[in-house]
């Protein structure tokens, strides 16, 4: 077991790590990505602030696995909105946050650096939904602190963007919050 | 008056005796001693003015509008949340109410080891007793504490524990529970319907949506400069300028040295913006057979101290309550995908202890980022690391005591014990690394730390920098030590008694 200082990151390493990967991003362009996603890019908003059409395919593909599945009646990923949400939100983020972000998107869902780190030579969004679960568990766990960080970015904008509407609550048994008579 | 940005229509540039960065504990406190010494004081707060009829007890309206970085504020690598508020009354507004005096071995620390003279506990004593009564602080009678907070009360004297009920700066609390997001019944005594109103009716203006970028010295005066917002869009709508002899700043220990050092001010001694505490938080969620329900009800009335400094090193830990409000359950809970909902379906049941650890050899560092904002870095060392560990096994240990039948930690990976059997053993396996336990802070303190020495510290006992005369920093950020303790009674108590000696000595600052 590893005291957290052993692992410590800061942004900037983050990033220097990131930026040894992406000088292969060139790579991962030979992967004819837009192709077999052009039906799916057609139907991503057209008004995106944050998101590029892929980024906001990729984002969802992430949230629909860290959300989960909703019990039968209660609403999913999509109904929410959460992608168009974190959009809205990312979109006043810091400046750096926001760069490094769109690097996050990028080295999360190449074929390359998924073969890179796990031997898989399949873009996320092409992975099966068990073998996206699989690789998310393997950002989650992995020795490399920057993908764990990754992670924990991802995790917490698709639950924050989830949680925080009102139609989530049903399921969980969260009834809202005691308010003043004449406000409820 | 208090000046919103939709009321501003073009520049701004203003003269007064003091300019108040800040309107938080530090400048609300503050402002209100010297308005009530006849100065004429600016206030200027970077987060919305906001009223009680403004708050609809939701977390996404209070994140969005409240909180700095709309409550997403981390360490650069995300390992720590670091929760602080953005409005006018700052922290104050967002707070679990908590407010207890700086305990007595704190305070003889901050005189054997950093030479401060006039914060004995005897010498403060007058200041907490003056915020004590101007917040209506006070602890609630036992069938007051909701679920949540009995756990506590009764694990740890199952166990032995000290426990007891901590002090709330509320009047005519109803118990609603939304005090982290807003108290929509003016109960909590918050320094934006306290310190500000009354520093506002002798003659203080506060200007929400400025955030001030600069401070310049002159021979004559001083020059804070800055962007006024736009309250809707957040997007920048003009410039300001206010020129004052006396500049206090008091934006925080994540912003204060953000500001002090994009205006290479205040840093002599090389300290600006280091020795950042956190009073470093994780949790454990018991999972009880009746309804807890811990987003209801006082949300923080009790606590057991009974680690803090027991092993008379300064350090040790402190169990506390928290409320859960969902979003707040869905980040803290591990795992991801259909494990984490299957969790997150005994909401209800859920009761949540957080441990606060007092950092003795843990430190962290705030500098400036590229696009001039802050940077956060914090190292956990094995002292502090040591004590968290033991925090969580106490917690679970107390969350059993008093009825769990079974106990998570916040671990990324799913760790849970079944009984207090289990605790040791899975505890020793666990991992502890950046982003493998979450960890949060709602409490940064000690960036421009007060000490005598001008080559180890940034401001003096009077919490005026040592480089710079007229130009103070009161907030969280002077404080040497972590407290052990939520800061926000210790804060103001330091503005009071700095502000009173700002007041008067007014004449001498000025004309030095």
């Amino acid at each position: 077991m590893k005291a957290f200082h052993d692992r410590r990151t800061t942004r900037r390493k983050f990033l220097k790590e990131s930026l040894f990967g992406v000088a292969f991003l060139s790579a991962s362009k030979l992967i004819p990505t837009e192709v077999l996603l052009a039906g799916e890019l057609s139907q991503v908003p057209k008004d995106l602030v944050f998101f590029s059409p892929r980024e906001y395919l990729i984002f969802e593909a992430v949230a629909e696995r860290i959300i989960g599945l909703p019990s039968p009646g209660q609403p999913s990923v999509k109904e929410v909105g959460v992608s168009s949400r974190a959009d809205q939100f990312l979109a006043g983020a810091d400046p750096e946050v926001q760069d490094q972000l769109h690097q996050l998107f990028t080295v999360f869902n190449a074929a390359f650096f998924t073969f890179l780190f796990d031997f898989r030579f399949c873009s996320f969004l092409n992975m099966s939904a068990t073998d996206k679960d699989s690789y998310i568990r393997d950002w989650m766990t992995s020795k490399f602190g920057f993908r764990r960080t990754g992670f924990q970015a991802l995790k917490r904008v698709s639950l924050s963007m989830f949680y925080t509407d009102s139609r989530s609550w049903k399921e969980i048994g969260f009834e809202g919050m005691f308010m003043p008579e004449d406000r409820k | 008056m208090i000046v919103r940005s939709s009321e501003i229509n073009g520049p701004v540039h203003e003269s007064a005796d003091v300019c108040i960065i800040g309107s938080g504990c530090g400048g609300g406190a503050s402002a209100k001693v010297l308005a009530e010494a006849g100065k004429k004081v600016i206030v200027l707060e970077e987060g919305g003015y906001y009223t009680s009829k403004d708050f609809d007890a939701t977390e996404q309206t209070a994140y969005q509008h409240l909180y700095q970085q709309r409550a997403g504020q981390a360490t650069d690598d995300l390992a720590v949340t670091v929760l602080q508020g953005r409005c006018v009354g700052g922290s104050s507004t967002v707070n679990w109410t908590t407010s207890l005096r700086t305990p007595d071995f704190v305070l003889e620390a901050w005189k054997r080891d950093h030479g401060i003279q006039g914060f004995s506990p005897k010498e403060l004593d007058p200041y907490f007793e003056k915020v004590e009564q101007y917040l209506n602080i006070h602890t609630e009678p036992f069938e007051n504490h909701n679920p949540n907070n009995r756990l506590i009360l009764d694990g740890a004297k199952k166990l032995g524990f000290r426990a007891s009920a901590v002090g709330r700066n509320t009047k005519d609390c109803v118990k609603a529970g939304a005090c982290g997001l807003g108290c929509p019944f003016d109960a909590k005594k918050t320094v934006a319907i306290t310190y500000i109103p009354d520093a506002v009716k002798r003659g203080a203006t506060v200007f929400a949506n400025f955030r001030a970028t600069k401070v310049e010295v002159t021979r004559t005066t001083k020059r804070v400069s800055g962007v006024v917002f736009d309250h809707q869009t957040q997007k920048p709508k003009t410039d300001f300028i206010i020129e004052a002899p006396i500049v206090i700043v008091s934006a925080s220990a994540i912003n204060s040295p953000v500001l002090l050092l994009k205006s290479n001010l205040a840093n002599n001694s090389g300290e600006l913006g280091k020795n950042l505490t956190f009073h470093l938080t994780s949790a454990v969620l018991g999972v009880f057979d009746q309804i807890m329900y811990g987003a209801g009800g006082i949300p923080q009335s009790a606590m057991s101290d009974e680690f803090l400094n027991k092993n008379h090193d300064g350090g040790g830990f402190w169990l506390e309550a928290v409320p859960i409000y969902p979003t707040l359950a869905a980040l803290a809970l591990p795992e991801f995908g259909s494990m984490h909902r299957e969790l997150l379906h005994q909401y209800p049941h859920i009761g949540a202890t957080i441990i606060l650890v007092k950092e003795i050899d843990s430190n962290g560092r705030v500098t400036v980022n590229d696009h001039g904002r802050a940077s956060i870095s914090y190292t956990l060392r094995d002292k502090d690391l040591g004590y968290l560990k033991q925090g969580v096994g106490v917690a679970a240990r107390v969350q059993f005591a008093a009825g769990a039948k079974r106990v998570i930690t916040l671990h990324a990976r799913l760790t849970e014990f079944n009984s207090p059997e289990e605790i040791g053993n899975k505890l020793a396996v666990s991992n502890w690394g950046m982003n493998e336990i979450g960890l949060y802070s709602a409490h940064p303190l000690g960036t421009c730390r007060m000490g005598s020495d001008p080559k180890r510290s940034v401001v003096d006992e009077h919490c005026q920098t040592h480089d710079v005369n007229g130009l103070f920093v009161i907030d969280g950020s002077v404080t040497p030590t972590s407290l052990g303790v939520n800061p926000q009674v210790t804060i103001l108590a330091i503005a009071e008694k700095s502000a009173e000696w700002i007041a008067g000595n007014f004449a001498d600052i000025k004309a030095r």
